[in-house]
């Protein structure tokens, strides 16, 4: 009976194995084959001499050390780093003082939070045309603020147009773009946080700012965190916003782009720019997992 | 916790909210009004217009378009001539139509909503199977699959960009509409396929499997609870990710632009604005116009989910 009943559950439980399998196989298979391969597939091209319609020529790390020895390339890690930081700090420093309003009672509030989102939902292609038009150096209203009632400038100036200021401008962009993320992420976490500390915190006499730094801070240390470390991995691939908005920017992607898809269509060295972006951004990972979240 | 503010704090609370308020929408007030100025009225900083144009949508949308630019003597000609056949009239019609630059919105919608609608649809009938095999059954490598799964987000897209362009050129996918709009459809579902797993599979932890265990006992299949326990219990959760992979295929742009260089046809929507500001047609009413009606259907979707997306975003850490 017992002999029974164990050769049973063994086959129950070899049935769930192989339909557990069954069932995630294909989004597994999709995912290794468009995925995983293409990856691996990148780091073969990236040692050759790419044609696309006749054979690749093997050059060894030729594509790699004339990457590297492009001045061009440094500039653009120089954007990138820029670009990440700015957008990361702006991002979640934003989010989270959005989070902090939004989790106080206010008339409207329902309406406020989901207005909140929309920079977050709407498409790239439609929102960058609006803010090309607001920097747009005849008819956006900041030159007119700027130059015509302010007289910080003294004449209008194309803001986007120009690559040292554009990449100022993208950043604006992406904080407007992305901060939402964070502050959703920052409010669940704050909506977990258990009240009574707050209310034994004030009874003993804390300050709003103490009770901020001691409770609230160490509560989202670690979500905040995370929000940090997906930021960079986002905004270090980032290609498209920056891209519709101003192809004055060349952080990485942008750099790449331009490279393997339009005039000479270099994809070996394309190739080799995507690998060296990604270990790159490896790299910091692994720096950044072991130091702030101790993992 | 609501402590009472001193009046003063309450004005500065409410002038913060204002602040990020009208900073969140300012953009799409910009978009919306510029949509409706005259080109006299841009350099207007007012939001208002002056006049209200609506002429940008309308030959976006394709109103009212046919007679326009046709010479008044070949409409008398047209109205002196009733026995002239509906094939011949509309023959001398098209001959005015200037298709030079009309921008053919409704077919870029049409080319976006068919990518996006079943790449999405795609997406989320595997991920359904993957979440719930997650989800529910114990099974060897599992939690090697669902770390996997999130290590997707680590690459950029033009990280898989050069590789897959060159793979489906080998392959000759490329050469075909067929071919393209194929391939394209793959690599949309498979960009919103982490998503779709993952909120899926948080939501369906959250049904009790008490209610599977008790239909399983009747007889039911693991794949027959699926069907009538799982899906009809999470119809909501499906419907919200459906929509934000929808919403993730219809912004694509990066693929889109290499893949479909060579046809026009397929341009979707976010290629053929783009074409549109570079051309030498670009006016800003119609692109403002363009992006509005682009924007439109996306946050008109993300209205109906809005509850359920918020709440699976901060649950599951979506890319974005």
């Amino acid at each position: 009976m017992t002999n029974l009943l164990a050769t049973q559950r063994l086959g129950q439980k070899s049935r769930e194995q192989l339909l557990g399998w069954g069932l995630v196989f294909p989004a597994v298979f999709i995912i290794l084959s468009l995925i995983l391969y293409p990856i691996i597939y990148n780091i073969y091209l990236s040692f050759f001499d790419v044609n696309l319609h006749e054979g690749n020529t093997f050059t060894g790390l030729e594509n790699h050390r004339s990457v590297l020895m492009d001045s061009f390339f440094w500039k653009s890690v120089m954007t990138t780093v820029i670009y990440v930081f700015f957008t990361t700090v702006g991002t979640t420093l934003f989010g989270l003082i959005v989070a902090l309003v939004m989790n106080q009672d206010f008339p409207l509030r329902g309406l406020v939070r989901s207005l909140v989102l929309f920079p977050y939902v709407a498409p790239v292609i439609s929102v960058v045309f609006a803010w090309q038009f607001i920097f747009d150096p005849v008819n956006g209203i900041v030159m007119d603020v700027l130059v015509e009632r302010l007289g910080f400038f003294s004449e209008r100036v194309n803001l986007i147009g120009s690559p040292s200021s554009a990449v100022w401008i993208a950043i604006i962009f992406s904080i407007w773009k992305n901060f939402p993320f964070s502050y959703l992420m920052i409010l669940s976490r704050l909506q977990g946080i258990d009240k009574n500390l707050f209310e034994a915190a004030e009874v003993d006499g804390a300050s709003g700012w103490e009770r901020f730094r001691f409770i609230t801070l160490p509560e989202i240390y670690f979500v905040t965190g995370s929000i940090i470390l997906l930021r960079v991995i986002w905004n270090f691939n980032k290609f498209e916003e920056i891209y519709l908005l101003t192809t004055n920017v060349k952080v990485l992607s942008i750099y790449t782009y331009f490279k393997a898809f339009v005039g000479t269509m270099d994809m070996g060295q394309g190739a080799a720019l995507a690998l060296i972006q990604f270990l790159l951004l490896i790299g910091f990972i692994l720096i950044y997992v072991k130091k702030v979240l101790k993992w | 916790m609501v402590t009472k503010r001193s009046p003063i704090r309450s004005i500065g609370f409410f002038i913060l909210i204002i602040f990020i308020v009208s900073f969140c929408i300012f953009p799409f007030f910009q978009m919306l009004s510029t949509s409706l100025k005259y080109q006299w009225d841009w350099g207007n900083p007012s939001l208002i217009p002056t006049q209200i144009n609506t002429e940008a949508y309308k030959e976006l949308l394709n109103v009212g378009q046919n007679l326009k630019n046709v010479p008044e003597s070949i409409l008398e000609l047209l109205e002196n001539t009733p026995d002239m056949t509906k094939a011949q009239r509309d023959t001398i019609l098209a001959k005015y139509r200037n298709s030079g630059d009309v921008f053919p919105f409704p077919k870029y919608f049409l080319n976006s909503l068919a990518l996006s609608g079943v790449a999405a649809l795609l997406s989320v009938f595997i991920a359904i199977l993957g979440a719930y095999s997650f989800s529910r059954l114990r099974f060897t490598g599992r939690s090697t699959v669902q770390r996997g799964v999130l290590f997707v987000y680590m690459f950029g897209g033009i990280l898989l960009l050069i590789p897959l362009y060159k793979v489906c050129v080998s392959l000759g996918f490329l050469s075909t509409k067929g071919g393209t709009f194929g391939a394209l459809l793959v690599i949309y579902m498979v960009q919103t396929l982490p998503v779709s797993l993952y909120m899926l599979g948080n939501f369906f932890r959250t049904i009790p499997f008490s209610i599977e265990e008790a239909a399983m006992i009747e007889g039911s299949s693991r794949l027959g609870t699926i069907w009538r326990i799982i899906i009809p219990l999470s119809i909501s959760a499906i419907i919200t990710v459906y929509i934000y992979s929808f919403m993730i295929a219809w912004n694509e742009y990066l693929f889109a632009s290499v893949f479909l260089k060579g046809y026009k046809d397929l341009y979707t929507l976010p290629m053929g604005l783009r074409a549109l500001f570079v051309s030498k047609n670009a006016v800003w009413d119609r692109i403002m116009a363009a992006s509005v009606l682009t924007a439109t259907p996306v946050i008109a979707l993300f209205m109906i989910i809005q509850k359920n997306l918020t709440g699976g975003l901060s649950e599951g850490g979506v890319k974005g």
